[in-house]
């Protein structure tokens, strides 16, 4: 535990502290800075309100949500980062991007004393995924970047089929009316 | 060239990863860390087996002795924290290997023809051949093939 202690000690030196929600999918832990986080929902309190969004090339979003007149595209954080299948419970909408995501439960929120890079031994899609990694109570955490879960390609490609799927209904409800 | 000087240049540690004794130039060895937990979180990149924590560093862990050689790297215990370079930059990295290795001193000899362009020359040690390694060079080589066939998988 000596060298633990030590860790802690040289890896909080020197950094300013940072309020993240450490949230779990399929047993992995997440952080995510809390000031990127609008709103925490149940994904029952959600779903009456989703869309089905049919893309399935991008089988991590499957719904989209309304939320104050935008629409935000329902991320599978399972999905995402290739994790087993579980069954989430919450829902993260983010702040500043029309995304929210699925996660299984929220741990707790608290403080991390620095933002580590990841190492240049990683060069895949982590590097996207992630802003760097955390040490908090003898854990590494990967903390992850917001805008990450989808990109602009997907944002776009997301767009063109909500756009289709909006259209569908209105063509539905004109027939049913 | 002073003797001081000349037998850092052909000092090596001698190491063992599963069945597979190998040999480093000391230049690149940092230490021989003791046992530590092995942190995992999905990525992509392949050799990497997840991340230790290390004198107030977190350093990636390679699982970069070829497969069939290497035990199981929680069997394993100790890590080899040794510089690999990445292009213009170095980074400290590990990687497991069984017990506490050795330092030895000796004159390295050319690859025989056919051996992986990992492996820069042999070390003549009690009778045994061992094989010296460039780091930098197999996880370069290593983590170069799976990109060719297609997105990576998913690693825990």
């Amino acid at each position: 535990m000596k060298f633990a202690v030590q860790d802690a000690a040289k890896l909080r030196r020197g950094s300013r502290p940072e309020s993240v929600i450490l949230f779990s999918v399929a047993h992995q832990m997440f952080a995510i800075a809390a000031d990127s986080v609008q709103e925490i929902r149940s994904a029952d309190s959600v779903s009456g309100a989703a869309h089905e969004i049919d893309r399935p090339e991008m089988s991590k979003v499957r719904h989209t949500i309304e939320r104050n007149h935008r629409t935000y595209y329902v991320v599978n954080a399972g999905a995402h980062f290739g994790l087993p299948t579980t069954r989430p419970t919450l829902v993260l909408i983010l702040r500043q991007l029309r995304a929210a995501v699925l996660v299984d439960r929220i741990e707790r929120m608290t403080e991390i004393s620095a933002v580590h890079p990841l190492s240049r031994a990683f060069t895949g899609q982590e590097r996207r995924w992630y802003r760097g990694l955390a040490y908090l109570d003898d854990r590494v955490i990967p903390v992850v970047q917001p805008s990450g879960f989808l990109t602009a390609d997907e944002f776009r490609r997301l767009d063109g089929a909500a756009k289709a799927a909006a259209s569908q209904r209105e063509m539905e409800g004109a027939v049913q009316a | 060239m002073s003797a001081a000087e000349k037998s850092r240049v052909n000092s090596f540690v001698l190491l063992r990863a599963g069945d597979r004794r190998f040999a480093l130039p000391a230049s690149v060895v940092a230490e021989l860390a003791p046992p530590l937990q092995l942190h995992t979180f999905p990525h992509t990149s392949p050799l990497v087996a997840g991340v230790i924590v290390r004198r107030g560093r977190i350093l990636p862990v390679y699982d970069a002795v070829p497969a069939p050689s290497r035990g199981n790297i929680s069997a394993q215990r100790f890590f080899l924290i040794a510089r690999c370079e990445f292009g213009a930059a170095s980074e400290l990295s590990a990687i497991p290997v069984d017990g506490e290795g050795e330092l030895a001193t000796g004159e390295i000899e050319l690859p025989p023809a056919g051996l992986p362009k990992y492996v820069v020359g042999t070390l003549a040690i009690g009778g045994e051949s061992l094989e010296v390694l460039d780091l930098g060079a197999l996880i370069a080589l290593q983590s170069a093939g799976p990109q060719e066939h297609g997105p990576r998988e998913v690693q825990r």
